[in-house]
């Protein structure tokens, strides 16, 4: 399985050099940190989705020694994996072009980049390949564009919960955070291995 | 063991080679004993299907010719190759006695004779 | 394990299609052919084969195993050769063997090089490059290279020159010296078959009409030709079906025996080839007038 993961790499031989330019290219643009990391993690993991697309992909995974859950692992482990490499590329281009960034901007970073993940994954194996490049980017830019709105707006709808949360101390918040994108993360996993497995090739 | 087989004759493959090896046994250019190709090996050669082979085998196994031992092949028989020519021979004698006796009814001479079998011999 | 393939009464239905109660059985240490024309089931039996499409009902046994139970352990014995090229095509063989080799146990570096080399294939140029016979090659290359002891091929030949598939046919016949190994070939052009094919198994409309070896199917199935008067209510039932012309009648029977009984020296009786035998269990052509 970890030769799944592998594969990414060996795929995306041509697309890694553009990596670096392209994470330096929002570093110079003094775009926020957070969105520096969620936009490095999301590059490689979602650009394996474009190859996935094709049908061919599919026969030839499954007509490898894989089973379907372990093609599924690969892609959810995977994504973790080449998040934290992503991560720590990005702090240390940060770091040298003497730009700041903090601890928390990671933890939101990853945390925005899996919970993205988490919703956009079963939209991979639901949509007929074709539609998947575009669900993403249209998913992206309802998320960045509707997100903040609507978060706010919950917020003050809700603002006996928000004003719970906003009393919590700091620890506890990033603690239930990460916990919840953790059981988001793994409720999709299941439901993406779900999918997977009743699919038809 | 030189085997030639035509894929256009009406006689199928297997009973061509089958006949082939018969005839090879008999003039005894396939000594008792002798180990055949294997029927993988022949079927790779002659470019014919594995099963072609394996019935040919089996029908000269049946007919007593060769003998099959698992994991090691086949081998020419060794027994009575004497007494199965001899009953050819004897059977030719009685059938080529019948086309005198036919022929001389018929008032055939001897020449006219000959010239059907050279016919026939070179079909 | 004297099948290498057991299917017991599988059934699977689509939209438009199904395929019904396939009792397949294909035997260990020889070439089976699986013939049928485009559309008759031959895909949707191999991804059912290859555990890509999972039957209705049924029973699928690959090397006496289950897919629910055994799923990896079946398809590291498994070599395949699809009809499209399943590698990307934008990585050269290189790349493509780093990704697939680790899948298996038992690959053999040896074995690969030894084939690139036999085929004369590139390693360092994108598949997308290659020519369909390369890609074929291809295939079969990463396919042979892993001592498969299943290979399935899906109409490997469309599409190549004679030549080459003359070249394949040998590549093939090389393999099948050793006695574990097993192919199961489908393809369309049942003159490919002729050549090296042990047994056939024929698909029509989702049934599969007979799985025999070629002697038996040379044995039960000849054409039958003769002069239109010979033909009538009676006669012509020994025949599965008739094509007649103004000049005389040619009919597929599988009642040899029978034929020459009715018919005698009147018919002339040839054997069927593959492709006779397929064409009239469709139902031949409408009726042709010549006058």
């Amino acid at each position: 399985m970890f030769h799944l993961i592998k594969r990414d790499v060996i795929l995306q031989k041509k697309q890694l050099l553009i990596f670096i330019p392209f994470i330096l290219f929002f570093i110079f643009m003094d775009v926020h940190p957070v969105l520096t990391f969620l936009v490095a993690s999301v590059f490689i993991p979602f650009n394996t989705y474009a190859y996935d697309e094709k049908a061919e992909t599919n026969i030839l995974l499954n007509s490898l020694p894989y089973t379907r859950k372990e093609i599924i692992a690969s892609r959810y482990l995977g994504a973790i994996f080449y998040m934290s490499i992503a991560i720590v590329l990005t702090s240390a281009a940060l770091f040298v072009f003497g730009k700041l960034f903090s601890l928390s901007d990671i933890a939101i970073g990853s945390g925005l980049f899996l919970l993205f993940a988490a919703c956009t994954f079963p939209l991979f194996y639901i949509l007929k390949p074709g539609y998947i490049t575009t669900a993403v980017i249209i998913g992206f830019i309802v998320l960045s564009a509707m997100g903040p709105p609507v978060v706010l707006y919950l917020a003050e709808q809700f603002s006996g919960i928000t004003d719970f949360i906003m009393n919590l101390s700091i620890p506890i918040v990033y603690t239930g955070s990460t916990v919840l994108i953790m059981l988001i993360y793994l409720l999709s996993w299941g439901l993406s291995t779900a999918i997977y497995q009743r699919k038809v090739f | 063991m030189q085997i030639t087989i035509s894929n256009h004759s009406k006689e199928p493959i297997y009973e061509q080679i089958t006949t082939q090896i018969k005839s090879l046994i008999l003039t005894g250019e396939l000594a008792e004993g002798a180990a055949l190709p294997s029927i993988r090996k022949l079927a790779k050669d002659l470019q014919i299907s594995v099963i072609t082979t394996k019935r040919a085998y089996e029908e000269l196994e049946k007919a007593g010719f060769i003998y099959s031992i698992v994991g090691k092949g086949s081998f020419v028989a060794e027994q009575n190759l004497e007494v199965m020519r001899e009953k050819k021979l004897k059977v030719i004698e009685e059938q080529l006695g019948a086309v005198v006796t036919n022929g001389k009814e018929l008032g055939l001479s001897f020449d006219e004779l000959q010239q059907l079998l050279k016919f026939l011999y070179e079909e | 394990m004297e099948h290498v393939i057991e299917f017991k009464g599988v059934s699977k239905r689509f939209k438009d299609f199904s395929v019904q109660n396939l009792d397949l059985q294909v035997k260990k240490g020889f070439v089976t052919g699986f013939i049928g024309e485009n559309g008759a089931g031959k895909s949707t039996t191999i991804k059912m084969i290859m555990n890509l499409l999972k039957p209705d009902s049924g029973e699928v046994k690959i090397f006496g195993l289950d897919y629910r139970t055994h799923e990896k352990e079946i398809k590291e014995r498994i070599g395949f050769v699809y009809d499209a090229n399943v590698f990307f095509p934008g990585l050269n063989l290189k790349d493509i063997k780093r990704i697939v080799a680790p899948a298996y146990k038992r690959w053999d570096d040896r074995l690969f090089y030894q084939y690139i080399e036999q085929f004369g294939l590139p390693l360092n140029k994108a598949i997308k490059t290659f020519s369909k016979g390369m890609q074929m090659k291809a295939s079969l290359a990463i396919a042979l290279s892993h001592h498969a002891e299943l290979i399935i091929m899906d109409e490997p030949t469309a599409g190549l020159d004679p030549v080459f598939r003359r070249e394949l046919l040998g590549t093939l016949q090389e393999l099948m010296i050793d006695g574990n190994r097993t192919i199961f070939f489908s393809t369309h052009m049942t003159t490919d078959l002729d050549r090296i094919a042990d047994y056939i198994a024929f698909i029509q409309n989702g049934r599969l009409v007979f799985q025999q070896s070629i002697h038996e199917v040379a044995e039960n199935y000849a054409l039958v030709k003769g002069s239109l008067d010979l033909l009538d209510r009676d006669t012509e039932k020994a025949f599965i079906h008739i094509q007649r012309t103004a000049a005389g009648f040619e009919a597929l029977t599988d009642r040899i025996d029978e034929v020459k009984l009715i018919f005698g020296d009147a018919v002339v009786i040839e054997p069927a080839s593959l492709e006779d035998i397929m064409f009239y269990l469709k139902g031949g052509v409408a009726h042709v007038s010549f006058n």
